[in-house]
């Protein structure tokens, strides 16, 4: 058999096809439309290109997010997910296309500038802890690393796609219980690569700082931001008549459990770093919360509390919240509004006090990033069966449901 | 013969509790449970092999309360984290950690957590338990012998007697109509009920064993032995550490407790520069010979102050005149209650330096023994109040210092009710009080 006939409520809506050429370019004009912007304030370009990594690491968090999810349904051997695992694995391989979007980011690193890595300004200019650091923070190491990282999650991610797609052609079990032995060494090395991804591109913006937390932090905001993105994909795709037998409430309620765990999770982490600090009060260490805590970026830090932990803790500790297609799409949209806000507080107060005109810039390159990553998806998408229609465990998923509480 | 056997007694017809209906599969079981809470019955339960997905909807199961009470003790584990924290911490005992403020939030957090935490889960299973009303030794469902392929590949669905609507032959006919593979009814276990003597033996051995470990502890608090102490913690009679008297390879002196690096302060020692608890104005020792600089420069530095009140015998530093503190009645009386306690065993109640101490020595006339100096010898009457503080704060001759004991304020009130009782011998009718000079007229 090679080709196997896909039901039409399995695919994308023809309409969304012709999408992705619109979104690039709506996402080229805007992130232009940002920079010149920018370019009428003081230091403009190093602004820029904080916004543009705030924007990069906030799409990329979606890849990551993905991956891991696919990974960990493996490695549980999970049967409630067959039915949403698909979209996540579509998620997952937009990373060599987000590995695009990194070349400005690196061009810049290469061509030795420090308006955005500050351990890229010429030796003899460093003091202090960054001076040490050179050995690991120069401009080829981190290339090198980086590509080194892009290269690790494009490797499983693909692998972990390209298999599950053989598998609808297939329909062989054989398929799923080779994914389930390498999900655990994979997530081993899943950890490590982004751990290390996040020190290189969000911690060493700030060279005298260091927090070995930082890549958790990252990976939990991702996994929240990441969970708001299936859920609003999800009922978008359903708004559009798609996949509606096969993604339940059932299904929107465990990943509105996700969810709500990574709010608890992200909290946890965030904390545990902030306390530390606070207790060791160690100049090296509390620089990076003094940044985060003037120029009007308090604002901002402190307001996180209540968007990122306190607002949406509340909103979805209840089951019938997580059961409620409207209440859930609103707590979704509101956790890709959060991360977002999360990825602006661990990058931009290392550019500059905040003002009017970055408010602005910042939030158009944030739409624009946002508009390219969409068209990525539907690229990844389209032709492609929403769900894996022979996963062996995809029975179990349809008859799922969650034990009354 | 035949008396002594008990009577045979007509078998009761034993009690009935509802029937159980037996399945291959759960989808059977699954269908026969909606048709069962769709007529209405609710005492129902289902036994299954495995967790099977909808099986509460399908047997009507209502929400239960338990998140909701859940929800209410992790606040309420929140809350009396955040006031445990903030009573101890700001207002029962301040003390400074780490130079934060006493009510020092983020701090608080971590335990706050664990208390939200802790309520939560035990909250979770008691409630859980309570709810249940559990624990359930037995269930008449287990007298059914098929009952037992419940854990293997059975499913059973069980309607309840105490239901509402139950009626026998209705539950037995909706049952039979669901195509169950056995179908009985439930009785009453007839196996006896009452706890089998051997429990009741094993507990009583148990009881008794127990006392063992107490009777070993009293009887070796009780006796003596020559064996060595036994060590039960090693690591914790027999500590890796240096006490202060002991040597020490780490140094190069050999001493295990250094002595204070040179220039700097160690907490409380700022106060070693302030006349107050001094007795005498260090700011003008310069004034001085050189053997006094020296004497005082001695004392300063040196931590052990053994050499230094026998030195200060021939003291003559620039002494406070006045008491430097606000002199009141509160101030005497508290002078007053610790003369007593502290010195009056030698010095005597009076000052005289007849104390019980100085009795009891003059009574054993060993000879070698020193009087208590009268604080009314014309000599200590000359003395500045510095000079009296000095002596209280480290000592003279035989007398111990009590800078350790007494802080510096009752130390001056020590002082102050010193001086009382030197004035107290040496009044003329000028100082007696108008309302009080009439008492002294009579004989």
């Amino acid at each position: 058999m090679n080709q196997t006939k896909v039901a039409d409520n399995l695919i994308l809506p023809e309409s969304w096809r012709t999408k992705p050429a619109l979104l690039v370019i709506a996402g080229a004009v805007l992130l232009l439309a940002s920079f010149l912007l920018y370019q009428t304030t003081t230091n403009g370009t190093r602004y820029f290109f904080h916004t543009y990594l705030t924007s990069f690491i906030y799409v990329f968090s979606f890849g990551i997010g993905a991956t891991f999810f696919v990974l960990i349904q493996h490695l549980c051997r999970a049967g409630w997910s067959a039915t949403i695992r698909r979209q996540a694995e579509l998620i997952s391989t937009t990373i060599p296309f987000l590995a695009v979007l990194f070349i400005p980011i690196l061009v810049l690193v290469i061509s030795q500038s420090s308006i955005l890595y500050e351990w890229n300004k010429a030796k003899e200019d460093l003091v202090g802890l960054t001076a040490e650091k050179t050995g690991f923070l120069n401009w080829w190491f981190f290339s090198l690393r980086s590509v080194f990282y892009f290269l690790v999650l494009i490797g499983m991610s693909s692998w972990y796609y390209r298999t599950s797609r053989k598998q609808d052609e297939s329909g062989d079990i054989q398929l799923t219980l080779k994914l389930q032995k390498w999900a655990g060494p994979f997530v081993m090395a899943f950890a490590l690569t982004v751990s290390f991804a996040v020190f290189d591109w969000v911690m060493s913006i700030d060279s005298d700082w260091y927090s070995t937390i930082l890549g958790v932090y990252v990976f939990a905001a991702s996994m929240f931001g990441f969970f708001g993105l299936m859920i609003t994909l999800f009922m978008t795709l359903q708004s559009q008549g798609k996949l509606r037998e096969n993604v339940t409430v059932e299904h929107f309620h465990d990943m509105a459990k996700f969810q709500f765990g990574f709010t608890m999770f992200w909290s946890y982490i965030a904390f545990s770093q902030m306390m530390l600090y606070w207790y060791g009060n160690i100049p090296e260490e509390t620089v990076w919360f003094r940044d985060r805590l003037k120029d009007g970026w308090q604002y901002l830090s402190y307001s996180l509390i209540f968007v990122h932990f306190i607002l949406p803790w509340l909103g979805l500790v209840s089951r019938h919240v997580r059961r409620h297609r409207t209440g859930l799409f609103f707590w979704a949209i509101w956790a890709l509004c959060a991360h977002w806000l999360d990825m602006t507080f661990l990058v931009m107060p290392n550019a500059g006090p905040v003002n009017a005109m970055v408010v602005i810039a910042h939030i158009l390159a944030g739409i624009g990033m946002v508009c390219i990553f969409l068209a990525f998806f539907l690229i990844r998408a389209t032709g492609v069966p929403l769900i894996a229609i022979r996963d062996p465990r995809l029975h179990e998923a349809m008859s799922y449901t969650n034990p009354i509480l | 013969m035949s008396d002594h056997k008990p009577k045979k007694t007509t078998p009761t017809e034993p009690k009935k509790f509802g029937w159980i209906a037996e399945y291959a599969d759960e989808h059977s079981l699954l269908t026969a449970a909606r048709k069962v809470r769709d007529s209405g019955y609710t005492k129902t339960d289902a036994f299954t092999p495995f967790p099977v997905h909808g099986i509460d909807e399908a047997l009507g199961i209502k929400p239960t309360v338990l998140p909701f009470i859940v929800l209410c003790a992790g606040f309420t584990g929140l809350a009396t984290a955040a006031a445990m924290q903030y009573w101890t911490n700001a207002i029962d005992y301040p003390y400074i950690i780490s130079g934060k403020p006493m009510g020092s939030w983020p701090a608080f957090i971590p335990v706050c957590f664990e208390l939200t935490v802790l309520f939560s889960a035990f909250t979770t299973f008691l409630g859980m338990i309570a709810l249940n009303r559990l624990p359930k030794f037995s269930n008449p469902v287990f007298t059914s012998a098929r009952f037992d392929r419940v854990t293997d590949d059975r499913f059973f669905l069980y309607v309840d007697s105490s239901d509402k609507y139950f009626n026998k032959q209705s539950v037995q006919e909706l049952l039979s109509g669901t195509g169950p593979e056995s179908l009985e009814e439930v009785v009453e276990d007839s196996t006896p009920t009452a706890i089998p003597r051997i429990i009741w033996y094993v507990l009583g051995c148990l009881i008794m064993a127990s006392w063992i470990p107490a009777a070993i502890v009293y009887k070796m608090r009780q006796g003596k032995s020559d064996q060595p102490r036994l060590h039960v913690f090693l690591d914790m009679d027999f500590q890796p550490k240096k006490k202060p008297q002991q040597t020490t390879t780490i140094f190069p002196d050999g001493r295990s407790m250094q002595p204070q690096v040179a220039g700097t302060i160690a907490r409380g020692q700022l106060s070693e520069a302030d006349p107050y608890y001094l007795g005498y104005d260090p700011g003008k020792v310069s004034l001085l010979g050189e053997k006094e600089t020296f004497l005082v420069s001695t004392q300063q530095k040196d931590g052990d102050g053994q050499a230094a009140p026998a030195a200060a015998a021939a003291l003559n530093l620039p002494w406070l005149t006045e008491v430097p503190v606000a002199v009141n009645d509160e101030l005497m009386e508290l002078g007053k209650r610790k003369f007593n306690t502290y010195c009056a065993a030698c010095h005597g109640l009076g000052g005289d330096g007849d104390g019980l101490v100085a009795r009891r020595a003059d009574q054993l006339a060993q000879g070698f023994w020193l009087p208590p100096t009268s604080l009314h010898d014309p000599r200590v009457r000359a003395q500045a109040v510095g000079q009296i503080y000095y002596t209280i704060s480290n000592g003279k001759g035989k007398m111990a210092g009590y800078g350790p004991s007494l802080d510096a304020k009752e130390r001056w009130a020590i002082v102050v009710y010193a001086r009382a009782l030197q004035r107290s011998r040496n009044a003329s009718e000028a100082d007696v009080p108008e309302d009080k000079a009439s008492k002294l007229k009579t004989p």
